[in-house]
């Protein structure tokens, strides 16, 4: 199955070259999705604990804490990377 | 109590009418106190907003003085104000642009005492800090004081938007149980910033004037960069050290 990936936030440009959707075993489980995420990505980039997550418009908590979750095709998962005005 | 003379009316006639602002609705902005703390990138353009609307007090914070660098995203500075201390010369600038608002200027970062008694003394509280532990002093002055807080944040061309009703939706804390550790200079353009920043207004016009529908319990988050945007439904956190229902320390500040 396909889970789309938005990564916003602090550290954006590390998701260049990130492909715009996840392919995961069926049933898949947010943690499955993050750890798959992990291997993407540089080594050093991979999103920070303190990034807030959500799938498909559900806030989940953070990459570091968050409730379990069981993925279906078509969803979406937001990653945010802390960010702060000035 | 306040009424809202002919000139009132006529400066702000582009705002009332149906979907918009209603007269009584107008009368509760003039009535109303905002705490803006920080009035640069986001600040400022949040605190333009809601003079030009005619909020009835205006209470800025704001630290430090104007540099260079500022000048990117600073609608309130100039190139005449470099080097001069920003709040007040940020006060100046909105009192040019409405004389029916009071506009204070505090010219430091609020400490927790502060932030509090401000908080105290306002219906909503703007939350434009650059750095997290300002902005979860200023969460946990909304809660105790329950006062609705409208956080803005950005990073480059992208950034959130959070408003939260003290103890009834998931607070700042509630997002970020620890607190992350985050540079206070970090690249950021203009025009992402204004646009948090007038959206962030635009939350605490419509608490205020008890208009629309403000976006408590919701992230919003826009990203500039790759043009997308996305709302998040937010989870409170009963645990939350700031406002959970089963952490007793923060139900004993309730």
């Amino acid at each position: 199955m396909n889970v789309s990936l938005t990564m916003t936030g602090r550290g954006y440009p590390a998701a260049e070259g990130l492909p715009a959707n996840l392919t995961l075993a069926d049933g898949a489980t947010l943690d499955e999705a993050l750890q798959a995420l992990a291997a993407l990505v540089p080594a050093g980039k991979a999103p920070d604990g303190n990034c807030l997550v959500a799938v498909s418009g559900r806030h989940l908590g953070t990459v570091r804490d968050h409730q379990p979750h069981v993925l279906r095709s078509g969803d979406e998962l937001l990653l945010m990377a802390p960010m702060a005005g000035g | 109590m306040p009424e809202l003379s002919a000139k009132e009316q006529e400066r702000y006639s582009r705002q009332i009418g149906p979907g918009v602002l209603t007269l009584e609705g107008q009368l509760c902005l003039k009535r109303s106190t905002a705490l803006v703390a920080r009035a640069g990138g986001v600040g400022g353009p949040a605190a333009t907003v809601l003079v030009m609307a005619g909020v009835g007090r205006v209470i800025i914070a704001h630290g430090g003085r104007l540099a260079s660098p500022d000048l990117n995203r600073q609608v309130l500075g100039s190139e005449e104000g470099l080097g001069q201390p920003r709040a007040e010369g940020f006060a100046q600038r909105l009192r040019s642009l409405n004389r029916f608002v009071a506009v204070e200027a505090v010219d430091h970062e609020l400490d927790d005492q502060e932030a509090l008694a401000l908080a105290r003394q306002a219906d909503v509280i703007l939350s434009c800090a650059p750095s997290f532990a300002e902005r979860m002093r200023l969460n946990q002055a909304a809660i105790a004081a329950g006062v609705p807080l409208v956080d803005a944040a950005q990073w480059g061309m992208s950034g959130s938007l959070v408003v939260v009703r003290p103890r009834q939706t998931a607070c700042l804390a509630c997002l970020y149980p620890q607190q992350p550790e985050f540079e206070e200079l970090f690249p950021v353009v203009g025009g992402i910033s204004s646009a948090l920043g007038s959206l962030a207004g635009l939350e605490a016009i419509k608490i205020l004037a008890r208009t629309g529908e403000p976006m408590y319990g919701r992230l919003w988050s826009i990203d500039a960069y790759h043009a997308r945007t996305s709302i998040v439904h937010l989870r409170r956190n009963p645990h939350c050290a700031c406002c959970g229902s089963e952490n007793p320390e923060a139900e004993a500040q309730s």
